[in-house]
């Protein structure tokens, strides 16, 4: 939730807080804002005339008074190319001598690299979160090409089931939910998420994955210039209309009220996301340790002030046509049933309302009597105030009626109910984005006391704007294009910075970068920042491209690393770097819920790897605490087997949303950006796996499906089990075991499959 | 950054507490009573008078005027100055409604107690109602959130008040979870652990044949073979786990399946009511149909208590804003109050025949009350500013009213009492000192009590 993310930028100050205490008294602990950059004229803003005073900014150094002593923040620095280091490793990767050297200066060794088949299970749940079927076990076994690894990497990339597997990781940062309290964008907020899993499926380039979902627009290129020599908006990509939902997504009304969640959603989801930065921390107060001042967060909400939310209706022409003429037949018969019945009541209904009003004090009946069009303001409240007071209910007047009107009441009302109410058109697919209203460009705006939209301090009113950035701003465009222009600068030595290591991350289980959404002091420091700013400018030298990242990372020897080794290596190594920062093993990694779910659907040969649509819940209805479950909100899919990716998330305060298996295993509820999903140990992960329902369906289809390719050969259907769930073989030791279990019992089997569920290694990814 | 690691999504690694606990797992015997320290030093000198705590909550707000603080009619169907709560806020007139009930007094105390209470007032002398309690909120998921947590609104990720009182404990016996909450609940933040970690916070229970989610093994598998592929289990585990016996997390898992596994052989037996003589399911109503739910809930409330489970957390007739939530019609509380009325008067009596009261905290109480006037209907509109709470057991002067709300039943007047000292109260039955109930996370100290007057010492023995 996003008040969680708030208290956690605090969170990650704890470590050195006594050190800036005595600051924190008087003056501001840290320097204050430092101008990082300004972006270069890119080809388009070559062609308008130059903005004034962009040079001037880029060419000083603004020094704030009393801040010199203090040490700048590196990740504010400029990203310099680092020169790979002459380290003999045996690997022609560079990410290797990056490694081999803060290894040795850091006083580790590396374990050995991991054997053929614990690499190939790991690149498959890695990349696309399925365990490789015997087939393509076989065929990466058999392929004994020098570039045959090089090759399945590429051939998983450019599995559509790839963009699943690391779309969902995006989605945990760029805050997706299904829903939320009221949340506008709920109906529909699936193409978004569908947008982001193509986009990663087609190799988006990251600044163009960045810009649409801020402007709708890939690319700077936003205007056209028409021959009569107006500059007019370039007709946007159409499906590039989703992106837009991740904007749209942020508003929320709590408590029935509009507090501005879009623009405060919006700030603190894109500098978390994109600049690694906690400017939400300074909603409140000035940031305690990052140079983001209180104006900052205000200045940056000022964006996306004049966004306002639209709904986008998504039919063809001939539902839009179909819809009306249901329309005005429904129209037709329920005013068939609405006239008689009103006829009915209305003398019933006047002679209630009378006699409320003849109750009220004689000012407050005067005012009521009045028509609406001739009270003043301050009189038009007080009617709405007893507008409840004054409200007739059907039930009350039943309760005056004769008995022989209530018959013919009630009746004209089931006809009522049988002609729809009104609302006999079912409701058109749409979809809701986000759209700049000019209006409110010409607002003012203000610092907020707790971010409270009711309570602005006149006195310290803020220019639209964004930290680390103080030359002139160009908002001819719209206030976020600029924004965005900035932020996907290829000067920014945020933006590039942050998205590799997210990629690492995912990638090895931990950032290059521990907190990859905090950059700031307390952030600390990456474990090799040659190796980030190196990953970095090759990121940006590819142009952006993320699959081009995932080769460069996934063919080096440092993720091709075994999870142990030598048991005395590991020690030495585990005294100086208990956490293998420095990467001498690779990480032990539990499965995250989706891929658990994915590979459990698989072994039962059972698994929906279709792309697209609403989320599935897997909540009975009957056992849902707070109510809802299956089909609940008409928006969840029937189909219960597809990814877990497309398992449904949310939060609501009268309701569960999130599927109790998905909450057991970490899920966080979608709202508040996730960067590092918790990983725990508990006893509710032992009991599903144990005993859920979907364990019990899962271990019996599992056993079908190994009696039939075994065709009855129960060494083989042992050999089978693990090839499918492990990837592997049994050892000698553990077929002996199977056999036992299994006898010579088909239908035990299904022991054997259960036994695999509950492995240490079917959710360890070693 | 230290070991307990500070995640960005608020939640605290729950690892550490694994790493510690292994070895007293170890060190006790499967089955057995094994109690395990709180995680918080905030012990008051001297003795504790309770170990558990029944807090029963009525979701969406019971009317105080019609049960527990009568007001006689002097002022019904006249209009008083009132702000409203719920719909419309507005400052008006408003009319004040008849309350159709008798009241009758009770017991040695002679406390009275409306008739849709006949056998919580048969009980009257173990009970002390707080007729001033208050709370700020005036809707029903602000107002769950302020009294749950202690705090208005979720900027942070408050625990709920059971998930500090686990914190706080730590546990009566490992075999089961510290912390349950039993029925639907008005909101998920009810039941959470907030920024003490996902390990405080309530367990669910149901409490139909299902108590905990995955518990009981599916129907077609049997104990021996299950007990026998355990085995099997940890021997097909062993290649990988001394592979990685350097890793904490295989350890911890370890031990997560153990516990998995006590819970399954424990729980059930605790859940399971069919052993219980007739005599005590009479006490509860069960077997009858108004009363055989909730009955079964706080019985298998007290059998929770009874094997050590700190706080047992009941949510009557939650999801949405609550069943109690009469706008439109008094009468709607009519059932409700049947439904709980015997149940609630047999824990009292079952609790206090087997001597388990005077260490067992009894609390009834809601979000708020509701108001002396209506919304243009023969129902009340919320009332957080004037409310009653009761308590029983656990060290409390029963036969005791204190405090007053004002001639209409609007607000409380005489020792009003914030939310918040109902949860010091609690805390200093069970030894707690609610000054020291902090948690010290993202750089500052969290209390759980910030405002009020602390213990409510006139209604402790």
């Amino acid at each position: 939730m996003r008040s969680k993310f708030l208290t956690l930028a605090m969170a990650v100050a704890v470590g050195s807080f006594a050190v800036y205490a005595a600051d924190e008294l008087g003056k501001p602990a840290l320097a204050p804002a430092t101008k990082v950059f300004t972006p270069k004229k890119t080809a388009q803003s070559a062609k308008k005339p130059a903005i004034k005073g962009v040079a001037d900014a880029r060419a000083k150094t603004p020094t704030p008074p009393g801040t010199a002593a203090r040490p700048r923040l590196w990740s504010l620095q400029p990203v310099v190319r680092p020169d790979v280091p002459a380290q003999p490793t045996g690997s022609t990767n560079p990410i290797d001598a990056f490694v081999a050297a803060m290894q040795t200066a850091n006083k580790v060794e590396p374990v050995g690299l991991a054997d053929e088949r614990t690499l190939l299970r790991r690149v498959y749940m890695d990349l696309i979160g399925i365990p490789p079927t015997v087939a393509e076990q076989d065929a990466y076994l058999n392929d004994k090409s020098p570039d045959a690894y090089e090759k399945l990497v590429d051939k998983l990339l450019a599995s559509e089931q790839y963009g699943v597997r690391y779309g969902r990781h995006w989605l945990d940062v760029l805050k997706y939910a299904d829903s939320e309290e009221r949340m506008y964008a709920a109906p529909g907020i699936h193409y978004w998420r569908d947008w982001v899993v193509n986009s990663l499926n087609s190799d988006l380039p990251y600044d163009q994955f960045v810009r649409a979902q801020l402007t709708g627009y890939r690319t700077t290129e936003r205007t056209t210039m028409a021959n009569v020599g107006r500059r007019s908006p370039l007709e946007r990509r159409p499906d590039d209309l989703f992106a837009l939902g991740f904007l749209a997504r942020g508003a929320v009304n709590r408590d029935g009220k509009d507090v501005g969640e879009l623009q405060i959603s919006a700030v603190e989801t894109v500098s978390t996301a994109f600049m690694g930065m906690t400017v939400g921390c300074a909603k409140c107060h000035d940031h305690m340790f990052d140079p983001i001042k209180q104006k900052d967060f205000y200045a940056m909400k000022a964006l996306f002030d004049p966004l306002v939310i639209k709904k986008q209706l998504l039919a063809t022409p001939a539902e839009l046509v179909a819809y009306g003429k249901q329309f005005e037949e429904s129209e037709k018969l329920r005013l068939a049933a609405q006239k008689p019945l009103d006829a009915l009541a209305e003398p019933y209904r006047a002679k209630l309302y009378a006699d409320r009003v003849a109750m009220l004090p004689a000012d407050v009946q005067t005012i009521i009597n009045k028509p609406a069009k001739l009270r003043n303001v301050a009189e038009q409240k007080i009617a709405d105030d007893y507008f409840p007071v004054l409200r007739i209910d059907s039930d009350k007047i039943e309760e005056v009626m004769t008995d022989a009107d209530k018959r013919t009441y009630r009746e004209l009302r089931g006809k009522l109910t049988q002609a729809g109410g009104g609302r006999g058109a079912r409701t058109l697919p749409a979809f809701w984005t986000v759209e700049v209203d000019h209006a409110l460009e010409r607002e003012p705006t203000y610092v907020l006391t707790s971010g409270d939209p009711e309570r602005p301090e006149k006195n310290k009113p803020v220019e639209p704007g964004w930290p680390f950035y103080e030359g002139e701003k160009d908002f001819r465009e719209g206030r976020v294009e600029a924004f965005s222009d900035w932020l996907t600068d290829k000067e920014n030595p945020l933006f590039a910075r942050v998205a590799v290591n997210r990629l690492w991350q995912w990638h090895f289980g931990e950032g290059i970068h521990k907190t990859p959404s905090d950059y700031g002091v307390m952030g600390g420091r990456p474990a090799s920042q040659p190796l980030l700013d190196w990953l970095a400018s090759e990121f940006i030298a590819k142009g952006y491209s993320q699959k081009a990242l995932h080769r460069l990372m996934m063919t080096s020897n440092a993720y091709r690393r075994a999870s142990s080794g030598d048991k005395e290596l590991m020690k030495k190594n585990l005294s100086v770097d208990p956490g293998n920062r420095y990467l001498w093993s690779f990480r032990l990694q539990r499965l995250e819920a989706e891929p658990i779910w994915d590979s459990i659907l698989s072994a039962a040969d059972n698994l929906d790897t279709s792309l697209g649509g609403p989320s599935f819940d897997i909540t009975p209805a009957s056992t849902a605490p707070g109510g809802g479950g299956r089909g609940r909100g008409g928006a969840a899919a029937a189909k219960l087997n597809r990814r877990g990716a497309y398992m449904v998330r949310g939060f609501s305060t009268s309701r569960e949303v999130v599927p109790n298996f998905l909450q057991a295993f970490d899920v966080d509820d979608g709202r508040t950006p996730c960067p590092v999903r918790t990983q725990t140990v508990t006893a509710p992960q032992g009991l599903f796996m144990m005993n859920s329902p979907e364990i019990e369906t899962a271990s019996t289809m599992f056993a079908d499906r190994l009696q039939k390719e075994s065709q009855g050969d129960l060494r083989k259907a042992v050999d089978l089990a693990y090839r499918v769930t492990l990837s592997r073989p049994p050892s000698p030791a553990e077929k002996d075991e199977a056999l036992t279990i299994v006898g010579t019992d088909p239908a035990r089997l299904k022991n054997l499959a259960w036994l695999i569920f509950n492995l240490d290694e079917y959710i360890y990814l070693q | 950054m230290s070991d307990q690691t500070l995640f960005p999504c608020g939640q605290i690694s729950r690892r550490h507490i694994f790493k510690q606990s292994i070895g007293a797992l170890l060190g006790g015997a499967v089955g057995a009573l094994w109690a395990e320290d709180g995680k918080l030093d905030a012990r008051l000198p001297g003795d504790k008078k309770a170990d558990a705590v029944i807090f029963l909550f009525m979701c969406g707000g019971v009317s105080h005027i019609d049960t527990f603080d009568p007001k006689g009619n002097k002022y019904a169907g006249k209009l008083i100055d009132a702000i409203g709560f719920g719909d419309n806020v507005a400052e008006m007139k408003r009319p004040v409604i008849p309350c159709l009930r008798t009241f009758k007094n009770y017991g040695q105390s002679g406390i009275p107690v409306s008739d849709w209470f006949p056998n919580v007032g048969g009980v009257i002398d173990d009970i002390a109602v707080v007729r001033s309690m208050w709370c700020q909120e005036g809707n029903h998921f602000p107002a769950v959130i302020e009294t749950q947590t202690g705090h208005r609104g979720r900027a942070f990720d408050n625990p709920s008040f059971g998930g500090w009182v686990s914190y706080a404990l730590g546990s009566g016996n490992k075999n089961l979870p510290t912390y349950v909450n039993v029925g639907r609940a008005s909101s998920p933040v009810q039941l959470t652990g907030g920024y003490l970690g996902a390990s405080y916070s309530a367990t669910p229970f149901q409490a139909g044949p299902v108590p905990i989610p995955n518990l009981k093994p599916p129907a077609s598998s049997n104990a021996a073979e299950r007990d026998r592929q355990m085995e099997s289990l940890t021997r097909l585990n062993r290649e990988f786990r001394e592979r990685h016996e350097l890793n904490t997390d295989i350890a911890a898992r370890i031990e997560s399946y153990e516990l998995a596994g006590r819970m399954q052989l424990s729980a059930p037996g605790i859940v399971d009511l069919s052993k219980e003589p007739q005599h005590v399911l009479d006490l509860y109503g069960i077997g009858e149909k108004p009363t055989d739910d909730f009955g079964r809930q706080l019985l298998m409330a007290r059998r929770l208590v009874e094997n050590g489970v700190r706080f047992v957390q009941i949510c009557h007739a939650g999801g949405g804003n609550g069943s109690w939530d009469a706008h439109g019609d008094m009468k709607t509380h009519e059932p409700l109050c049947r439904a709980v009325d015997k149940p609630i008067a047999g824990l009292i009596q079952d609790l206090k025949q087997r001597s388990m009261l005077q260490r067992t905290l009894v609390v009834f109480t809601s979000e708020f009350g509701r108001s002396p006037w209506s919304q243009n209907t023969t129902g009340r509109d919320h009332n957080p500013k004037g409310y009653s709470s009761w308590f029983a057991g656990g060290g409390i002067k029963g036969g005791t009213v204190h405090g007053a709300t004002d001639d209409y039943g609007y607000k409380a007047v005489e020792s009003p009492h914030y939310y918040s000292d109902l949860h010091a109260t609690i805390l200093k039955q069970l030894g707690l000192d609610h000054k020291k109930m902090q948690h010290r996370v993202f750089g500052r100290n969290f209390r759980l009590v910030e405002e009020g007057h602390g213990p409510i010492e006139q209604i402790i023995a």
